[in-house]
């Protein structure tokens, strides 16, 4: 049985617990513990502990606390190490726990617990100083920033503590406390205190969230990868995200710690190096990786650490994954039997199809043809055509035009939405420029280099958005073969059994959409009803916006049998989106 | 503003900072009645420094030269002022930040490469729509402070307040859309304004 204490809830997975009373991240973590997944100790403050604070005009009462401390010695017993102990020291993680997810709550603090004698410990704990460091600095910033409201950001990484406190001391006027219980009551504090910040009212008041919820706080223990050599962390998928292949695929890095592996900073191992060192806990998450995945019916993206020799799940959530892995795991999954067809069907979003779909150039083409310059993919696809050096010129141009800039302004945004491809001398992937032509779906490369664009004036160049290069001349794009997308024939053969309007290239008497200009909009056209009774009767009909869900559902509803696509529709596209219309009005109806 | 140049003057400014707009927009950008806005723009159309179709005006290079070359006296004070300069590095590390985040908004990862985000994992939505609320209040402190120096600059707050509200309220469009006055649309102008005001470079991420 829980001991449930009054006013806190351990998280020991002896039973679960519904995300209303204890959040999202609460309810996971006891879902995972009750599935028998070593999860990091955890306890919770319940919802309602945020409304009695609240009531109480922002104040914990009396009871609250001793409650906490019974749930930091659970944590202590668990772990075998100890809030402020020098010699083995317990840090704790902070989280926010509304539950339905909302902008504006407390972002999660880690490494709660440490200060100016912690850090030394825990350095000579893991012999590596310099993580204790690190790990002190990253507390000072989050608590400095979160809990105390500083803006101390213009402070380099390789600051020490004290100087960071007292930055953050003169910013505020508030005191940064050393004890880590002091610490640790001003952190849940500030997670009540979010639930009225503005942005959450803000959002609640825009979805109609009632006022008077609240949220959880989550304290767990935190876990070390770099605890010697038996340790490491890293993130497990439970089939490849990029080609979606029926195989885990991981990352390891050993003697690493949280976001070194998530944040990129250091290259990692393939997970074959874990199953080497370590294959007790290469198997057991192997096992976890399966029993996920069954439970949650979708491809799981695990992170994972290993803390002398022992495995911790930290995380584990639907794995993002390619838009061609989206329709191989759809379609392994309910081959599998995990998922039902329509499920399947609505998995893969248009857009993703689309994306597979998009005309890519061939590497025949690109072995042959002439590479103008390299620089970095900033927006992905192929486009093709002349040159022009000022917007002017691309507003002006009657024909297909690439602009290339040194660098972009706002000055060149209408002719970014003129041109069909864009080049930039400077900058990286995180461009104003990059962010410009992604917003509008223009292939770009950008950085290509200073000096470099100006030679190509009124040239025929094309932009491969894809790979991050410039050639010479307009070449020929392919189109991608549906054999070529591993488990599309199946996911299209689905969508046709689904689906009772049939995909027709020719056929007479077609209704027009785009020709009878009607408009989809209840602003001022029609709605998906009045679109219906609109096409009733006809033999096909054909439009650009049928392959729009809203236009999809209006053809399902008319009963209308046929659709034809409209000029540069994609059969495949039309097919998948009138299948999740059937499965979209199946759902209103029952 | 009653000095009929310095009132141009300003006018061209916002023109060229939108590169292209209609009376009512220049007027909104710099927080000015349409009226008083109007006749400068046909004055400066008179004097060749922009031209009009359709009721959309545009600088002319001639009116872009004239901008350039009056800057220094114009905004003197603005780039002697050091409360400018500091809020202008803290602006440029706001801007870092948010540029990661339109591209983590447009972009996301898929194992060990990076897919166009089709918007379909709301979690992954949600966080990003959060931390571009934490940049936007992170923000607040260095637009007062240009708003203090120069009162038409509160204009760019009252945009973006207006495009993270919409935000919220789920228009998705007003993240980064390059045809609406998104987030990153605002931001983009507001940048170009100081760093035209300041007299300084575009500096690119690389």
């Amino acid at each position: 049985m829980t001991p449930v204490l009054e006013r806190i809830l351990i998280l020991d997975g002896s039973v679960t617990h519904e995300s209303d009373v204890v959040g999202g991240k609460g309810a996971s973590v006891a879902r995972m513990r009750a599935l028998g997944l070593p999860v990091p100790p955890a306890f919770v403050l319940p919802v309602d502990e945020c409304r009695r604070y609240h009531a109480a005009g922002r104040r914990l009462d009396e009871g609250l606390w001793p409650c906490v401390l019974e749930g930091i010695a659970a944590l202590e017993r668990e772990t075998g190490r100890s809030i402020g102990d020098r010699s083995a020291p317990l840090l704790v993680s902070v989280r926010s726990g509304a539950p339905v997810s909302m902008p504006g709550m407390m972002d999660t603090i880690l490494n709660l617990g440490i200060n100016d004698e912690v850090e030394e410990g825990l350095g000579r704990l893991c012999r590596d100083p310099g993580f204790a460091r690190n790990t002190h600095v990253r507390f000072v910033r989050e608590f400095g920033h979160m809990v105390l409201g500083a803006d101390v950001d213009g402070l380099p990484d390789d600051s020490i503590p004290a100087e960071l406190r007292a930055a953050i001391v003169e910013d505020t006027g508030k005191a940064f406390p050393a004890d880590p219980y002091e610490q640790l009551e001003a952190a849940i504090r500030a997670v009540f205190d979010s639930w009225v910040s503005r942005r959450a009212i803000a959002y609640r008041r825009h979805w109609g969230i009632p006022e008077d919820g609240g949220t959880a706080v989550v304290v767990q223990a935190m876990v070390f990868g770099n605890l010697g050599p038996g340790s490491g962390t890293g993130v497990l998928f439970t089939r490849d995200p990029v080609t979606g292949a029926r195989e885990m695929y991981g990352e390891w890095l050993p003697r690493g710690q949280g976001d070194d592996v998530v944040g990129g900073a250091v290259d990692p191992l393939p997970l074959a190096a874990m199953a080497e060192q370590l294959p007790e806990a290469h198997a057991r998450l192997l096992e976890a990786g399966r029993l996920l995945e069954h439970e949650n019916r979708d491809v799981q993206d695990i992170e994972f650490t290993v803390e002398a020799g022992r495995l911790y799940l930290l995380q584990a959530r639907t794995a993002k994954r390619s838009a061609q892995a989206s329709v191989r795991t759809a379609v392994d999954l309910a081959s599998e039997g995990a998922i039902d067809r329509l499920t399947a069907l609505n998995r893969v979003t248009p857009e993703q199809l689309a994306f597979v779909l998009a005309p890519r150039l061939s590497e025949e083409v690109r072995a042959i043809a002439a590479v103008l310059a390299r620089g970095t993919p900033a927006c992905p696809g192929v486009a093709s055509g002349r040159v022009v050096l000022e917007p002017d010129a691309a507003d002006a141009a009657q024909s297909d035009v690439i602009l290339a800039r040194p660098t972009t302004s706002p000055d060149d945004v209408s002719g970014m939405i003129a041109a069909r491809g864009v080049v930039t001398e400077r900058g990286g992937s995180t461009s104003h420029a990059a962010v410009v032509t992604r917003a509008l779906g223009r292939p770009s490369v950008v950085g290509v280099g200073e000096g470099v664009t100006a030679a190509w004036e009124g040239a025929e160049v094309t932009v491969d958005g894809n790979e991050g290069v410039v050639y010479a001349h307009r070449l020929q794009t392919a189109e991608v073969r549906y054999d070529d997308v591993p488990g599309l024939n199946t996911l299209l053969a689905w969508a046709r059994e689904v689906s009772r309007v049939e995909v027709a290239d020719e056929t007479p008497e077609v209704l027009d959409l785009d020709e009878s200009g009607v408009q989809l909009d209840p602003a001022g056209g029609l709605d998906i009803d009045a679109l219906a009774d609109y096409m009733r009767g006809a033999k096909a009909v054909t439009g650009s916006m049928i392959t729009t869900a809203d236009g999809a559902r209006a053809v399902v509803l008319s009963g209308v049998p046929t659709v034809v696509p409209a000029a540069g529709q994609q059969h495949a596209l039309l097919l998948l989106r009138l299948a999740q219309a059937e499965g979209h009005n199946d759902k209103e109806k029952r | 503003m009653s000095d009929p140049a310095a009132v141009e003057f300003l006018v061209l400014h916002g023109l060229a900072v939108k590169k292209a707009g209609t009376a009512e927009a220049v007027a909104d950008i710099l927080g000015e009645d349409p009226g008083c806005v109007g006749p400068a723009l046909e004055a400066s159309v008179e004097s060749g420094r922009a031209v009009e179709a359709r009721g959309m005006f545009m600088a002319t290079p001639a009116g872009r030269g004239w901008l350039i070359e009056g800057y220094g006296a114009v905004f003197g004070p603005f780039r002697a002022a050091p409360e400018a300069t500091e809020a202008y590095e803290r602006f440029e590390r706001i801007n870092r930040d948010l540029l990661r985040l339109f591209t983590e908004w447009q972009m996301m990862p898929a194992g060990n490469e990076t897919v166009p985000n089709d918007h379909s994992d709301a979690e992954y939505d949600n966080r990003i729509v959060d931390r571009l609320g934490a940049l936007h209040e992170r923000a607040e402190r260095p637009l007062e402070q240009f708003a203090a120096l120069e009162p038409r600059l509160g204009q760019y707050r009252r945009r973006l307040e207006n495009a993270h509200d919409r935000v919220l309220a789920g228009e998705h469009e007003f993240v980064s859309g390059a045809k609406v006055d998104s987030y990153h649309t605002v931001w983009f102008e507001l940048h170009e304004d100081l760093l035209r005001m300041l007299g300084r470079e575009r500096e690119e991420q690389a």
